[in-house]
């Protein structure tokens, strides 16, 4: 297996890069508010009403990023705030705003429980900005999304996370005409997430959500164990964390070793 | 079995103040199903002999037995015949108050229901296998234990609905997962309604050889057992469904 060599492909991670990074400067921008909030509030917990005063920075990074982030909002740590011991303030844009409504009582039959997911778990785990996915979000927009998500800490104290929810179509548009424009030595070009799955390829004989299974620096018949934010990515992160300027965990293979990975069958190199 | 021999309470003078001259067979059903359904009536309680509760009613005794073949109907009583025999009251338990959507379903939407699950479920099944990655094998056995531990029926009901909707996102289809969820909240009650605690353990049987199937990535394997399961709930709804009339 080889990562495609040519600057074509490093421009291509480059532009993807850079537009999701942009999304996760706005929600690092509504963490720091909700930060602030604590910090204000002193030793007073926060209640539920605070969060009213973060609706029109969420507001603001939907109009923003219109047509890319599906949502975004911020979720609280269990016990977090006074009055609801789970928290959930997210919002989706469509033709206008919504917010989203979800059963967070534990004896629900409908109870959803955020704290088990990647998006959610990671950032408290590693204190590093994640992106989850794709993955199938059955919550909130329904659709093969990626969710990019930061911690939240004040005084030492992890509130939750604040993220953006982003449709994997869109970055498929993003990706497609560059990943197919690569030179004929690199095709298929394929873009995968940090532990293998397929996010956007230029051939119909690998698509999006199959796993490509990769001999990994850790001898792992995959690149790694989690397509959200888990896995090991040999150099000491996980593939889904992102540092805050870092590049994404993703990987761009090319040329006929990935077709040929694909099939499960033994990849000669080069 | 509790018997009431004279009811002279508050609660059956309440139950069996007459009927007004026009009284008919519905009215009385009406007011017979409404207190078993508050507890006026309770589980098991044997009901005056037929001349009596049409005396105590105001209505005919044929008027009293068209009324208590409905509540027979809707399983709210039991008639037993010969030695300690006569009409027992059957309160609706949690189960008996989700046969009531199950009467309003016709055996041949019953089976339909069953095709259409075994489509999703089992297509969801095939591709989860081709597709899964570790952590997703690991999110499916952390539902299926929550399955094992939940005590009743909602609980139950919950975490299989869970399971079979993460399969459905570990195929990594939108499409599938809504209609799995679509699914799970149109018949997520009737699916656990005839199965008890020995159906669990046969359930989690099921799930573990799924999920097995989905982590050995042996996609034929897994939507054979996951078809097969869809079939085993469905002809356990179709007795269930036949069963009411029995009764």
């Amino acid at each position: 297996m080889t990562a495609a060599p040519a600057s074509a492909g490093e421009d291509l991670l480059a532009a993807v890069t850079a537009t999701i990074g942009r999304v996760l400067v706005s929600v690092t921008g509504v963490g720091g508010a909700l930060a602030a909030l604590a910090a204000a509030a002193g030793r007073r917990p926060l209640r539920r009403a605070d969060l009213a005063t973060l609706r029109p920075l969420v507001a603001q990074v939907l109009a923003r990023h219109r047509g890319f982030a599906a949502g975004a909002g911020v979720v609280l740590a269990p016990d977090a705030l006074a009055d609801a011991p789970r928290w959930i303030d997210w919002w989706w844009a469509d033709e206008g705003i919504g917010q989203l409504q979800v059963d967070l009582d534990p004896g629900s039959a409908e109870f959803y429980d955020y704290t088990t997911t990647e998006w959610y778990r990671e950032p408290a785990r590693t204190g590093l900005p994640c992106i989850a996915g794709p993955y199938v979000d059955y919550i909130c927009t329904r659709e093969y999304t990626f969710t990019v998500s930061v911690p939240v800490v004040a005084g030492g104290r992890f509130l939750g996370v604040a993220g953006a929810d982003i449709l994997a179509s869109e970055v498929e548009r993003m990706v497609l005409p560059g990943l197919s424009l690569l030179g004929p030595a690199h095709q298929p070009a394929v873009l995968v997430s940090g532990s293998g799955r397929v996010i956007a390829s230029s051939s119909a004989s690998i698509l999006p959500g199959e796993v490509l299974r990769l001999a990994g620096p850790g001898g792992d018949d995959r690149c790694g164990g989690d397509d959200r934010c888990g896995g090991d990515d040999g150099g000491g992160g996980r593939p889904g964390t992102m540092t805050a300027s870092g590049p994404l965990p993703w990987v761009l293979l090319g040329g006929p070793a990935s077709a040929a990975v694909a099939r499960d069958e033994p990849a000669t190199a080069g | 079995m509790v018997a009431s021999p004279a009811l002279t309470t508050v609660r059956a003078r309440t139950l069996f103040t007459p009927l007004d001259a026009g009284g008919r067979a519905d009215a009385v059903t009406r007011r017979l199903a409404q207190a078993i359904r508050l507890g006026l009536l309770l589980d098991g309680e044997r009901l005056p002999a037929e001349s009596r509760l049409a005396g105590q009613l105001g209505v005919s005794t044929v008027t009293l037995r068209e009324a208590l073949a409905a509540l027979r109907t809707m399983g709210l009583v039991e008639t037993r015949r010969g030695r300690g025999g006569g009409s027992f009251v059957r309160a609706p338990g949690e189960a008996g108050r989700l046969e009531r959507p199950l009467r309003l379903l016709s055996l041949h939407q019953l089976r339909d229901i069953g095709d259409h699950r075994a489509a999703i479920a089992g297509t969801a099944a095939r591709l989860a296998a081709e597709r899964a990655l570790a952590t997703d094998v690991s999110t499916l056995r952390e539902h299926a234990e929550r399955l094992r531990g939940a005590a009743a029926l909602t609980g139950r009901r919950r975490a299989d609905a869970r399971l079979h909707i993460e399969i459905a996102a570990t195929a990594q289809s939108p499409r599938l997962t809504r209609e799995e969820m679509d699914l799970w909240s149109e018949i997520g009650d009737l699916v656990w309604l005839p199965l008890d605690g020995a159906d669990v353990t046969a359930a989690a049987r099921d799930h573990d050889l799924l999920i097995d199937a989905i982590e050995a990535h042996a996609p034929a394997q897994a939507r054979e057992i996951a078809e097969r399961h869809v079939a085993a709930e469905t002809a356990r709804l179709l007795d269930l469904r036949l069963s009411l009339h029995r009764r």
